[in-house]
């Protein structure tokens, strides 16, 4: 400590009391948490909030479900995001700044916003999305889109890709700009052609920030609630709960508050466990 | 060193003038938040005539239930707040978070007037926790105009279920996406709603009558189950139904989509508001009905929350709200909702329209949803069973079967 700078010093004792703050609050939360998922209602020390955690159906088709809500999210808004910022990088600069304005639209539009949006257009009475499909020919009648389980979990799923996938795009393209041109240059000379020179150059050089962005979209997308909320509420049947829909509706519907908190711990450490192994590989990358 | 000495004193002078101040906190939900400046009126004349002071809190209903549940948890509540009579004010009580009222409504004139389905709702072993505010009950809410163009009779409404099937298959159009009767099957309390609707006019209950396990996996419960179900599977007369319910029916009648559906005195002004032209072209009748009569009713009640510095205060602000005089003014001047007060539907001469009658005959054949902490779990399961059946995963049946197993183990607990 004693090699710290003078400036550097003065930086610490400034930030000092905003992560006092955060770290105070965190740690309390957290621990209010852990001792409520470890008490009855009483107060007194009991095991059962997990082990009714365990034996609740519900929660293991939650599980299922948020597999598959994160992996069909997380592949769609990845790939969406690498093609989009692909094509933005052949642009110019002020071409740049002017898409990635509207690119970015989505990712801005508030969460209540996109989902009621979105449910009005998979409506199958009058929404546009059936419209729209039917006059380009495509379908010949309306698609109740979020009227089985399965189609739910698709279209909830389609809604999420375009609510996340510009940003995706943006840390993409931030990585796209770091590369140095002139590795394309000599490639070129050596006589590889695009799909080469993108699965040898652009994925390389690209994979700390595809990383770094999987870890991150994966994590949100645990965690993301209000889409799912708002679309379909869970349902039909149990076809798109989540688990931290299935939080909401143990802590504010059923008043189960202390198994609530068990869940959530198990799902902390299971986002804890994720974010860890992401952690260690982007270390031993930049280590090599 | 001697800033933060005089940040302290500030913060200390801060929290002792908010510790003794006589303001009398009142929140309000649902469909009366929006009324705002009916409140300031209303307010103001109690702040003159006692001298005290009010502040008053309006709440959307999607954000309401949540806000004042992290209240009452952490303690710190309002001193007189709006609790839904869907099963909050037992909820609540069980967990010590409001103030027994039974000894002040006993000693008030106004208590022998409310309707007295309505104290159910309020009840948690045996003693009251509320008082009941307005009220609704839901009713079969339907288009005219649609009657007209299907040849029938616009002021004859289905009354039975046979009807009902009969006037719905008159009504659908499915190639033009016209329906007859809106079948709710959304994960959401108004699937509940419709099935008790069904179950009790099938002369089937929900529960035990003192709440303690099943009792709808009986012919009527399962002939309801059926009969609700059909209307989507069989006779076809509804759009999607496990998409929908009751809100977007309204919504899609006002567009002369869907003929009829479960709607109630909330829906006058809201599908008006969707399509002005439907004035004098819509009505509600008493919901058609298998064996007997049925409805549900609902409503809001005053709580005072046990966290509260300011009790007897808000208790007088609580019967002035209630007093009949007060309630007089608000029909006066908004036309609804329906007083808890029977004295003032009777005498409003606002609540003289046709539509006010059929609710006030309807009301007294309204049940309330189990008054129990357990409401929101069994509610959730009889979604389920629904949903199973609309989506075809399980037959009537099983599904009653599965339900009421379920719903024997959440009430076991």
């Amino acid at each position: 400590m004693s090699k710290l700078a003078r400036e550097e010093k003065t930086a610490f004792k400034m930030v000092l009391p905003y992560l006092l703050i955060i770290v105070l609050l965190f740690v309390y939360l957290i621990g209010s948490n852990i001792y409520s998922s470890f008490t009855t209602e009483e107060g007194a020390f009991t095991l059962q909030n997990y082990s009714n955690v365990f034996t609740d159906p519900v929660v293991g088709r939650s599980m299922i479900n948020t597999v598959v809500w994160v992996i069909g999210s997380v592949l769609g808004q990845l790939l969406l995001g690498l093609l989009v910022a692909l094509l933005l990088n052949e642009s110019t600069k002020g071409q740049i700044i002017f898409r990635s304005i509207i690119l970015i639209l989505p990712w801005a539009t508030l969460d209540i916003v996109a989902g009621v949006m979105w449910k009005w257009m998979y409506n199958d009475m009058y929404g546009v999305l059936n419209d729209v499909l039917v006059k380009m020919n495509i379908i010949n009648d309306y698609i109740p889109w979020l009227a089985t389980e399965n189609m739910a979990m698709i279209s909830v799923i389609i809604a999420n890709i375009w609510k996340g996938f510009c940003l995706s795009g943006m840390f993409f393209l931030a990585g796209l700009q770091t590369i140095p041109p002139d590795l394309y240059e000599a490639a070129e000379i050596d006589g590889a052609n695009s799909i080469r020179r993108f699965w040898r150059i652009t994925i390389p050089q690209l994979k700390p920030v595809i990383m770094t962005t999987l870890m991150l979209t994966v994590i949100w997308t645990i965690n993301y609630f209000p889409l799912i909320y708002i679309m379909t509420g869970g349902g039909p049947g149990y076809g798109t709960e989540t688990v931290v829909t299935y939080i909401y509706k143990l802590g504010f519907r059923f008043l189960e508050f202390n198994k609530a908190a068990a869940l959530s711990n198990i799902l902390f450490v299971a986002i804890f466990a994720i974010a860890f192994v992401f952690l260690r590989s982007i270390a031993k990358e930049e280590a090599r | 060193m001697r800033k933060s000495t005089l940040l302290v004193f500030m913060m200390l002078v801060v929290l002792a003038f908010t510790g003794v101040s006589q303001v009398i906190n009142i929140w309000i939900g649902g469909q009366v938040a929006e009324l705002d400046e009916t409140w300031e009126m209303i307010v103001g004349k109690f702040e003159e005539e006692t001298g005290l002071k009010v502040e008053v809190q309006l709440f959307g209903f999607d954000i309401y239930y949540d806000k004042l549940l992290t209240a009452l948890q952490a303690g710190q509540g309002p001193d007189l707040a709006f609790a839904d009579l869907g099963g909050w004010v037992p909820t609540f009580a069980e967990k010590g978070w409001l103030e027994p009222m039974g000894a002040l409504l006993d000693s008030w004139d106004g208590t022998e007037q409310i309707w007295p389905n309505l104290w159910p709702t309020v009840l948690h072993n045996g003693e009251r926790y509320g008082l009941p505010w307005y009220t609704d009950c839901r009713l079969l809410l339907y288009n005219q105009t649609m009657f007209d163009q299907a040849g029938l009779d616009r002021n004859d409404p289905p009354a039975t279920w046979e009807e009902l099937v009969y006037q719905a298959m008159k009504l659908t159009d499915a190639s033009k996406r016209v329906f007859g009767y809106g079948v709710s099957g959304t994960k959401t309390e108004h699937t509940t709603l419709a099935y008790i609707i069904f179950l009790y006019g099938a002369g089937g209950q929900l529960l035990t009558d003192d709440y303690s396990a099943a009792a709808f996996n009986t012919p009527e419960g399962l002939r309801a189950l059926k009969f609700y179900t059909d209307l989507a599977l069989t006779y076809a007369v509804s759009p999607n139904a496990v998409t929908y319910n009751e809100d977007d029916y309204r919504n899609m009648m006002a567009q002369n989509r869907v003929a009829m559906a479960v709607g109630g005195p909330w829906s006058f002004p809201l599908i008006e508001t969707a399509n002005p032209d439907i004035v004098g072209n819509y009505s509600v009748s008493l919901h058609p009905y298998g064996a007997t009569p049925a409805s549900v009713l609902g409503g809001w009640a005053l709580v005072i929350p046990s966290a509260s510095k300011n009790k007897d205060n808000a208790w007088e602000l609580a019967k002035y709200l209630t007093s009949y005089e007060t309630w007089m003014t608000w029909i006066e001047a908004k036309g609804g909702p329906m007083p808890s007060r029977q004295d003032v539907c009777f005498d409003s001469p606002v609540l003289q329209d046709p539509k006010w009658k059929v609710i006030f005959e309807t009301f007294p054949h309204a049940v309330s949803r189990p008054p129990i902490p357990e409401y929101p779990q069994v509610s959730e399961q009889i979604q389920i069973m629904i949903q199973d059946v609309l989506l075809g995963k399980v037959t009537p049946e099983e599904a009653i079967k599965t339900a009421e197993a379920n719903v024997n183990a959440i009430l076991a607990k």
